[in-house]
């Protein structure tokens, strides 16, 4: 999917402890169009709930939360 | 503000103000001495900072509302009502406190400044001006207990890969990181992160703990947010698992409030006796060391080591000894920062304020105090157990060019073991 999707801001949240990874993506999320999607590259495995979670909750999308080796790297579509 | 809004604000106040607070509101002597124990007022000198100045925003309101004089002769009695700009004042001083209370130990009439914000913070939250970014941590973290099946398989993926890094640790393929296991002695509520569950693992492993890991955060962003029902929300997801796994107690992490939520604010918020023996981390390897059921090497740690009180742990929760008592285990070569214990300065990164950018300035600001302290201590190496101290402390550090390393107390500790396997570097 990340081949195909236009990255509107990358966001590299590696080194970043949880809730870090969570709380940049909302303060960039502002950044990108209602609609545009944040490409945020984390290595805390805690982002893997807390993104998605921060996601749901705040109404946005997680479009992927993949594993790639040690690095953990999520879409994050701007819903609203 | 029309008249709903502020039957909605009265309100609010009137149903926070108890007698204690009612007190608060009457006998602050205006004083000022505790304008030098705050790091938010020394650092920056801004009189919106200083404690009195803080609390005196919600006292002009109660008085406005709820004293006869104030309600007929105002401006005798700096009585206001709490229009748009009172309520952006009270913002700012609100959200940016740290929750230190060490204007609270200065204070001659020992004014509980923190608490008296924390009724800030409800009228903040009632007139929709709550801080956001503390409102979607909170609120993330319910919708994590609420739907606990649908991030099960990550948080035990996660886990499985934590196990393997703490078995390439400790050298002992059977070092273990276990998942939901009923009837473990320990449920220990980590932080979000691995960071938390590697070397407490590693030390539970080599003690021969009965334990098993929560798939939830002990972090309450709740509670910095100021809204005590998501407070006890998020506390309630691991208080309903330790019941569940029918543990005996519950261990909380290397953070401040964590330990200070679950063993004194739980009960209250819940209205039910909490049913655990609440622990911090470092009480019980407190105990391990002393009782032989861990190792620890002092020739290990190099350099100078101090140690940073957090204040919800130190000043506020009265774990003063026992992670002093781990760092000389540790090393033949401590220093204690001056102040110290009830007296140590916060170091500015409290209360949830890392996490709001609009207080960057201030909170940097307000380190100095920390900054000069390290200096003048000549270590090398800061021993901190909790996560907002060390995100401020790494900040300051950097900034200030202190060259120091800062540590996890339980990194410090699996750094002293002698363990057969592969040391971690500690961040
Ligand atoms: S030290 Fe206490 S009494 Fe004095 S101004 Fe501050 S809050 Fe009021
Ligand atoms: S609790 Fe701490 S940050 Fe808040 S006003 Fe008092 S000294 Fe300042």
């Amino acid at each position: 999917m990340s081949d195909e999707t236009k990255i509107d801001l990358e966001l590299d949240l590696k080194g970043l402890l949880c809730p870090l990874p969570m709380v940049k993506v909302s303060q960039n999320i502002g950044n990108v169009p209602v609609g545009g999607v944040i490409r945020a590259v984390a290595t805390d495995p805690g982002a893997m709930a807390d993104i998605p979670a921060w996601a749901k909750s705040t109404g946005n999308e997680v479009l992927q939360a993949a594993k790639e080796g040690s690095e953990f790297v999520f879409l994050v579509k701007r819903v609203k | 503000m029309d008249s709903t809004q502020l039957t909605t604000l009265t309100g609010v106040i009137d149903k926070k103000m108890n007698r204690q607070l009612k007190q608060y509101m009457d006998i602050c002597a205006r004083c000022a001495i505790c304008k030098d124990a705050c790091h938010q007022y020394v650092g920056t000198g801004d009189f919106k900072y200083l404690p009195a100045r803080r609390a005196e925003l919600i006292r002009q309101i109660y008085k406005k509302y709820f004293t006869k004089t104030g309600e007929f002769v105002p401006a005798l009695y700096e009585a206001r009502d709490p229009d748009e700009n009172l309520l952006d004042e009270l913002y700012d001083s609100t959200y940016a406190c740290t929750g230190c209370r060490r204007c609270m130990y200065y204070c001659p009439f020992s004014i509980d400044t923190a608490w008296i914000l924390s009724v800030a913070k409800a009228i903040l939250i009632a007139a929709g001006k709550g801080n956001e970014m503390l409102g979607q941590l909170a609120d993330a973290a319910i919708f994590k207990g609420d739907n606990a099946e649908m991030f099960n398989d990550v948080m035990v993926s996660g886990f499985e890969d934590i196990q393997e890094e703490v078995r390439a640790i400790t050298g002992n393929p059977n070092s273990r990181v276990p998942v939901n296991k009923e009837g473990a002695d320990i449920l220990y509520v980590a932080l979000a992160g691995a960071h938390s569950i590697r070397p407490a693992a590693v030390i539970f492993e080599e003690a021969g703990e009965n334990w098993t890991i929560s798939m939830f955060e002990a972090a309450n962003y709740g509670f910095f947010y100021g809204d005590v029902e998501k407070a006890r929300l998020i506390t309630k997801r691991y208080i309903d698992e330790a019941k569940r796994l029918g543990v005996k107690e519950i261990v909380v992490p290397e953070c401040g409030h964590a330990y200070r939520v679950a063993e004194f604010f739980y009960e209250a918020w819940s209205k039910e006796p909490m049913p655990f023996k609440i622990s911090h981390i470092l009480e019980k390897v407190d105990q391990y060391i002393k009782a032989g059921r861990i190792t620890v090497d002092k020739g290990l740690i190099e350099g100078k080591v101090t140690y940073h009180d957090p204040c919800q742990l130190g000043r506020n929760g009265g774990k003063f000894e026992e992670p002093r008592d781990i760092v000389k285990a540790v090393t033949d070569n401590f220093v204690d920062l001056t102040p110290n214990r009830a007296e140590q300065w916060c170091c500015g990164g409290g209360g949830g304020i890392v996490a709001m950018e609009e207080f960057k300035d201030v909170r940097l600001a307000s380190g100095i105090k920390k900054v000069e302290q390290l200096k003048a201590s000549g270590a090398s190496v800061l021993a901190c157990p909790c996560e907002n101290c060390r995100l401020q402390i790494e900040e300051l550090n950097e900034i200030h060019e202190l060259g120091l390393q800062v540590w996890q107390v339980i990194d410090l500790v699996v750094a002293a073991m002698p363990l057969k396997g592969t040391k971690p570097t500690h961040a």
